[in-house]
């Protein structure tokens, strides 16, 4: 029994390094490789259409999907080989069945691609346009290596079965591993040693795959690409820092220019809820303005069209003399320009979000010189620079290198507002800036916004810190149901609210000052 | 003696008319006059399509896997040799064959391809033997098989679509009407698979091509044949439809090997019946 186990073995061996048997390997592989790579292209393509907003499009790829994946790849292959020739088009063997399983590829990628694209949270994506970066930088330098951490499984799974499944292009005439290892046995019936021998081979053209998978999954691992522990900065003391010159204020405070941001009748509605019902507000140069309100009020929606992350539906809103991502028809009407990125980066207006909206994939040095260096074409040496300095003043130089889930969400705001800085911001926008810290870190997060109120910059801030907006802000602007309500000096709206609802809101926040 | 003369001298110029004629009718190879005889497969290399799967008629060379051997494979070598075509095969799983051969992929199916009316509405035959079918069964036919209804309540496995599938429907319907259990069906997608089957007592028996059952017989010593039946299918070469030459040049080719009997030694060569081949004809419906 056991010389005859060992023979078997030998047998299979020496199956498995005959070249019959990997000239099918190598067929399979040629087939798997094309395929995948092909269909990993093709794929994005579709499923970019798949999410894109224009019917036709998502249409055409939703159909596409539903039909190569619905039906057989073997019916697909003969339909090919042997349907195609009477309309005149005679396709190879080998031709055939790359072309099939590429298209056929396609559609599962597609949906692999997609899997991982949304698996990313949308915020990171509303954060690299508030940057000023366009769809496809977006794509390319935030969405997808974020998406590879849960598209690489899939994928390998897909390529994994595709090696093994191109066996069916036996029916046409692709003579592959388990055809030719069938061929064997139905010469010699010796189909445990043979298949056995397949299978190996099988094996090893699939460990292939696998290693490549975890190495793949190693370099989008951003933990471990992090591994090496750059030289901590030290923090600088924040009131040794010139702040006007870090935070390059383009003009001084000190240069009046009443009309700097101008909201004139400002309307927007989501559906049939209307949001902001016409605001006419205007803040100067340098100019602090806070406001306030109950939720809902439609404070952050302002800010969101301020930027133009979202269209004005009626009014029109006027940053330093320009229309951000508007042009002006014949007939005086205003239309949002086709490249918005390029007209978000060239207003340079800087935005910190409630939720921090980090780049989660990179370090807080990478997510502060991202725009710089891939929107405004910096030179990544000096934006590095420039990036360390920015981080120091808000108190992270030790933390340049750590991804944003390393920091606490105080820290992690600051890397917010220094990588809005970083892009040379002529305005800043803050929507609630500390709502969502704990509130023993609301602290470090507004000296760092109060450094830059002292610098010069003109910013607008939504926040309900009632201190914090006593201390800093030049005037506060109240609103409630889409309209601003009251406002003026902190002392004016804060000590006598004029207007009943101002008076009760305050009452609600009120609280005990922890800063 | 004049008469004598005359009628032997008639006798002789009939003989000699007759000895004429036959040496005209009966075709010979001849390759080099391809282009006047058959002159639309001028210039052209042919591809025959096999599955390279089924010894003794398409199988790999145990020596060199790379070369293709068997009665199927011999025959075509040998045909168009004598038509003067060069060939190449092209193999493929045998399901794929016939729709390859109608769309016009390969140019000549050569591989145990049964005729059928059915088939015939799409391809065109040259038949040249006829069918039989081995019953397999575990070696000393525990189950005491020799016909097919001896299988009532068994289990039973032949390829599907084949003509052996069908054997087993028709024999258990038989055995419905005769008042005994069914045959239970159970198809396989080739023929070592169904063989398999019976190795593993998964099925009483197996019904093949009987040749491909004699060769596993031979390697495999755990069954045997238990019987073979000649069912009168008829073997033959298929081509798409209106390729007149080719169906013409085919079928002047194994009359030729048929007469000059190298068709045979291919036959005793492969170890396949000889009794079992036709004359040659061409069907085409």
């Amino acid at each position: 029994m056991g010389s005859e186990a060992v023979e078997s073995i030998l047998e299979t061996l020496s199956y498995s390094v005959s070249g019959f048997l990997l000239q099918g390997a190598l067929a399979a592989l040629e087939i798997a490789v094309i395929a995948i790579a092909a269909g990993v292209v093709l794929g994005l393509g579709l499923a970019l259409m798949r999410l894109s907003t224009f019917k036709p499009a998502s249409a055409f790829a939703w159909f596409y999907i539903w039909f190569m994946r619905g039906t057989p790849v073997l019916l697909q292959l003969v339909f090919l080989y042997d349907a195609l020739p009477p309309m005149g088009l005679k396709l190879d063997s080998f031709t055939t069945a790359v072309l099939g399983f590429t298209l056929n590829e396609a559609a599962f990628c597609a949906e692999i691609i997609r899997g991982g694209i949304i698996s990313v949270d949308r915020r990171q994506t509303v954060a690299a346009a508030a940057l000023g970066m366009a769809r496809f930088l977006t794509l390319r330098r935030i969405i997808l290596p974020q998406a590879m951490r849960a598209i690489l499984p899939a994928l390998a799974n897909q390529s994994i079965s595709v090696i093994k499944g191109t066996a069916v292009a036996s029916v046409i005439f692709v003579n592959e591993l388990t055809f030719r290892s069938q061929q064997i046995v139905g010469q010699n019936f010796k189909f445990f040693t043979v298949f056995a021998a397949a299978g190996l081979i099988y094996l090893v053209m699939t460990s292939v795959v696998a290693g490549l998978q975890r190495y793949l999954e190693r370099r989008f691992n951003p933990e471990i690409e992090r591994k090496r522990i750059a030289t901590p900065v030290p923090d600088e003391e924040p009131e040794a820092m010139d702040w006007r010159t870090l935070i390059d204020a383009k003009a001084p405070a000190a240069v009046q220019d009443p009309a700097f941001v101008v909201c004139r009748d400002v309307h927007k509605s989501y559906g049939p809820r209307e949001i902001l019902r016409g605001i006419d507000l205007s803040v100067g140069r340098g100019e602090v303005v806070v406001i306030m309100g109950p939720s809902g009020s439609g404070k952050s929606t302002l800010l969101r069209l301020i930027n133009h992350l979202e269209h004005v539906d009626g009014g029109e809103i006027v940053v330093d003399g320009k229309h951000v991502g508007y042009e002006s028809h014949t007939d005086g009407r205003l239309e949002p320009v086709r490249n918005l990125a390029k007209a978000r980066a060239e207003a340079r207006i800087g935005m910190v979000f409630q939720s921090f909206n980090l780049f989660e994939h990179l370090s807080a040095l990478e997510n502060v010189v991202e725009a710089p260096v891939q929107v405004y074409g910096q030179n990544e040496v000096e934006a590095r620079g420039r990036g360390v300095r920015l981080l120091s003043a808000v108190g992270l130089g030790r933390h340049v290198d750590h991804l944003p889930h390393r920091l606490s969400g105080g820290q992690q705001q600051r890397v917010a507002i220094a990588r809005a800085l970083a892009v040379s911001p002529k305005l800043m926008l803050f929507d609630e800036p500390t709502s969502a810290l704990d509130p023993e870190l609301v602290g470090e997060v507004l000296t760092a916004i109060r450094h830059m109120a002292e610098a010069g910059m003109t910013m607008i801030v939504v926040t309900h810190e009632v201190r914090f907006a006593r201390e800093v802000a030049d005037r506060i602007v109240f609103m409630d149901e889409g309209l601003i309500v009251e406002q003026g000096t902190p002392e004016k709206v804060l000590d006598r609210p004029q207007q009943e609802r101002t008076q009760r809101f305050l009452r609600l926040i009120e609280r005990p000052a922890k800063h | 003696m004049r008469l004598r003369h005359a009628i032997g001298a008639c006798a002789l110029a009939v003989l000699f008319t007759v000895a004429q004629t036959s040496a005209y009718a009966a075709p010979a190879c001849e390759p080099e006059n391809l282009a006047t005889k058959y002159p639309k497969l001028a210039g052209k290399k042919l591809k025959i399509g096999q599955d390279g799967e089924s010894a003794p008629f398409s199988h790999r060379d145990p020596k060199d896997f790379n070369h293709l051997i068997g009665l199927d494979a011999d025959m075509a070598r040998a045909a168009f040799a004598c038509i003067g075509v060069p060939i190449e095969f092209t193999t493929g799983a045998w399901s794929g064959l016939i729709p390859a051969a109608m769309s016009g992929q390969i140019d000549v199916m050569w591989d145990t391809l049964l005729y059928t009316p059915e088939r015939a509405k799409r391809m065109d035959f040259v038949a040249y033997m006829n069918s039989a079918t081995a019953i397999i069964v575990p070696k000393g036919n525990p189950k005491k098989i020799k016909v097919v209804t001896d299988m009532c309540g068994l289990t039973g496995t032949a390829n599907l679509g084949t003509t052996q599938e069908a054997m087993l429907r028709e024999g258990s319907e038989k055995c419905v009407a005769a008042g005994k259990k069914p045959i239970e069906i159970v198809t396989s997608t080739d023929m070592p698979a169904g063989l398999r089957l019976v190795l593993n007592s998964r099925a009483d028996a197996s019904l093949t091509n009987k040749f491909v059952g004699d060769i596993a017989a031979q390697t495999t010593p755990a069954i045997e044949v238990a019987a073979g039946i000649v069912t009168g299918a008829r073997i033959a070469v298929g081509t798409a439809k209106g390729n007149d030459d080719l169906v013409k040049a085919i079928a002047d080719a194994l009359t030729v090997l048929k007469a000059n009997g190298e068709m045979k030694k291919i036959y005793e060569a492969n170890k396949v019946d000889y009794d079992l081949v036709t004359e040659p004809e061409i069907l085409t419906k």
